[in-house]
């Protein structure tokens, strides 16, 4: 307080000394919040630019050369947009994208699914739905690749709990259940992971989705006589689109570069049937160290997360305003 | 995947001052929607398993969309 | 939540519990049912978890799977030792053993050659996960309040920038990324991943912080300012303490991504510098992975992020939104 009371007096005097004293305080002020919010602001633009956009930047450089990380020192030549044309023309890249595209869809669709439904049969409030939602979020909190490579475990073909279970469910002797194993198998080993871990996700946001309808548009429709059928398609529906859309995009692009979970579980195989993009660029920054030709195909996944997440902060302006 | 810029809730209040002073290419929602389409289309390229050459130019479709989006998100409503 | 919220929100669960729209009680019954059947069963695989730390390795191997079996602290002892196998005359010249672990290693003929790498991989872990989440939230908060209270040129532009930088994919970064910390000497030291997580961290703390800032009444600091704090003190005094809600939550929220990362740490780090989640898949035993011990590796790594996370319910939507969705 003597801080203040002191400053208050030199205000005071500082008045009291100038003709303006108003228009001065209150523009020695004005600068020096604009110097603040700069100061406050500065750090962290510095270490994004250090971190994040100078190397995206170095990425772009190198996307036109036919520079090799493991050769330091050979002579490095500029290659135009021949890095380029080969990712974009390469048939092992495009299966991969297919391979991505594959599991994008179907984690989505189930992950929707299952994650709205969910959220609508806990909207029923029944009792004790707060205890049951939580404990429903742990697996999305959780690490994936940790996670994932428990999930090896529990596929094994012998031993594993999951073929024993669907063995003792459905009859399949469990050395045909070779869910990692089997070329027609691991893209819905992959899939099934994945919807396990984030239909919680999904969940919680079309349960706020859900939450943010207001009751009198169903008391109007319930006094209109309309079918509980119809209320859900013409006001549950609609009402939680903006929150499911937001749910799908981010889904969208978190499942369009999974790395860690597919690594540990399947690591692309057998084969390539689960080789997604994010491993195929490993395989070809890390382990062919083929620099230049990876940084143009990082280039091409940056440009289409980035597309997407333009779309996506749209959404989440959106669901802002509500 | 439909644009929810489109549904008639937002524009028919809002817009409809605007749309006599500026030309429709000018107005944000519909050439954000556009630009919308065009980045999906990209994706779709990116992702359809038919024809090699469609992927090949995905990249310059998700660019062309993502600048387009860009510019026209500085379009006033 | 401000008072008016919370009375117009019981307001509204008044008049639900009056109206027509009520859930009727056969349709809570079933609701309740498949969703208490959703709950268990996603359960499974982390009771499984658990079940399988304290099991031998045998009975984690067993067919059919054991649910029933005598607990072992085996997993646990492998999981911090390295071992060697010796003959059992060797083994029958030994001292009497010290402790459970060696006893239980000895009953397979083999004695503890050491420590594993398990406890330095956990620490590297903490180190780089709270190094990584003070410094973004630090400056988080400050560029939150910048963006929150001055006219910033381009504001959204920058902050879409921010966020934007979070979903690059790990690996399309990672490749510069160990170019640069090659040149800088940064590759496998804790320094470098504590950089790059706060790179990656910093952009979901200034969203969420200004999300919590923007909550703040100007007129609070406007106030103190008129008693003659100048706008630092203001912030110091006015702001932060009523922000500390919002900051032990991105704190939290920026914990959990560090902690659970994998993909820079698998490309950037191989030795010194590993954390927990590249290590433990590498756990291994004789003939392949050592179940029991990765599994206790696996529980040790989860039991700090399951209290985060039922801590963290009521604003776990605000975070993984990005803040969009308040409640």
């Amino acid at each position: 307080m003597t801080i203040s009371n002191h400053s208050l007096a030199d205000k005071a005097a500082e008045a009291a000394a100038r003709a303006t004293p108003e228009r001065l305080v209150g523009r020695v002020r004005a600068l020096s919040d604009r110097a603040i919010a700069w100061l406050f602001i500065a750090p962290t633009i510095v270490l994004l630019l250090a971190i994040n956009i100078f190397p995206l930047f170095w990425a772009i450089y190198l996307s036109f050369t036919n520079y090799r990380a493991n050769r330091p020192n050979a002579e490095v030549k500029h290659v135009g947009l021949g890095n380029y044309s080969r990712v974009l023309n390469d048939p092992d890249i495009w299966a991969s994208m297919q391979t991505t595209a594959h599991f994008v869809f179907w984690t989505i669709v189930l992950q929707t699914v299952i994650g709205f439904t969910l959220a609508y049969l806990i909207d029923r409030k029944f009792r004790g739905h707060a205890f049951w939602t939580t404990l429903i979020l742990i697996p999305m909190m959780l690490s994936p690749a940790v996670v994932g490579n428990f999930w090896r475990f529990l596929y094994e073909p012998q031993i594993g709990l999951f073929a024993y279970a669907i063995s003792f469910l459905t009859g399949i002797p469990t050395s045909e259940i070779q869910m990692l194993g089997s070329v027609n198998l691991a893209p819905w080993a992959i899939i099934i992971v994945d919807t396990w871990m984030w239909t919680p996700y999904v969940m919680l946001i079309c349960l706020a989705g859900l939450r943010s309808i207001p009751d009198y548009i169903y008391e109007a429709a319930e006094v209109d006589r309309a079918s509980n059928w119809r209320q859900f398609w013409s006001i549950t529906v609609p009402m939680a689109l903006p929150f499911i859309m937001l749910a799908v995009l981010f889904r969208g692009i978190e499942n369009f570069k999974m790395f860690d979970m597919v690594n540990l579980l399947t690591g692309g195989g057998p084969g390539s049937t689960t080789e997604v993009a994010s491993i195929t660029l490993k395989r070809d920054a890390f382990e062919a160290w083929a620099t230049g030709r990876s940084s143009a195909f990082a280039i091409v996944l940056f440009v289409a997360v980035f597309g997407l997440a333009n779309i996506y902060v749209k959404a989440l302006n959106r669901v802002k305003q509500r | 995947m439909t644009d929810p810029t489109l549904t008639p809730q937002g524009n028919a209040a809002q817009d409809l001052a605007p749309s006599r002073r500026r030309p429709l290419l000018l107005r944000r929602a519909p050439m954000e929607a556009i630009a919308v389409t065009v980045i999906a289309l990209g994706f779709l390229m990116l992702f359809q398993p038919f024809a090699l050459v469609l992927y090949t130019y995905s990249l310059v479709t998700l660019l062309v969309g993502t600048f387009m989006f860009m510019i026209v998100s500085k379009f006033p409503e | 939540m401000s008072p008016a919220k919370s009375t117009s929100a019981t307001a509204r669960s008044v008049t639900t519990a009056h109206s027509v729209v009520e859930p009727s009680s056969r349709s809570k019954r079933i609701a309740a049912t498949l969703v208490i059947v959703y709950a268990v069963v996603t359960m499974i695989p982390l009771v499984w978890i658990f079940l399988t730390s304290i099991k031998s390795p045998p009975d984690s191997i067993s067919y059919p799977p054991k649910i029933l079996f005598t607990p072992s602290i085996e997993g646990y002892c492998n999981l911090f030792t390295t071992r060697t196998r010796q003959t059992p005359e060797y083994i029958a010249s030994l001292p009497e053993p010290e402790g459970v672990c060696d006893a239980v290693t000895r009953e397979r003929n083999m004695v503890i050659a050491g420590p594993s790498n398990f406890l330095p991989r956990f620490a590297n872990s903490l180190i780089i996960a709270f190094g990584s989440t003070f410094l973004a939230v630090g400056l988080g908060t400050l560029a939150a309040y910048g963006f929150s209270r001055f006219k910033v040129p381009l504001a959204d532009d920058l902050l879409f920038f921010i966020l934007s930088t979070r979903m690059m994919p790990p690996i399309a970064v990672a490749i510069p990324i160990y170019l640069m910390y090659r040149q800088l000497g940064l590759s496998d030291t804790a320094l470098g991943m504590m950089l790059l997580y706060t790179a990656v961290n910093v952009s979901l703390a200034v969203w969420l912080l200004k999300g919590f800032i923007d909550e703040i009444p100007r007129e609070y600091e406007e106030a103190a300012m008129i008693d003659g704090y100048s706008r630092l003190q203001a912030f110091r005094k006015v702001v932060l303490p009523q922000a500390t809600t919002g900051i032990a939550a991105t704190a939290i929220f920026c914990l959990i991504f560090a902690w659970n990362e994998y993909a820079f740490a698998s490309l950037l780090t191989s030795g010194s510098a590993q954390t927990a989640p590249p290590f433990i898949p590498t756990i291994i035993g004789e003939g392949g992975q050592d179940w029991p011990a990765v599994a206790a590796g696996t529980t040790i790594f989860l039991v700090p992020i399951l209290v985060f996370t039922i801590l963290l319910r009521k604003q776990l939507l605000r975070g993984i939104t990005f803040g969009a969705v308040r409640k």
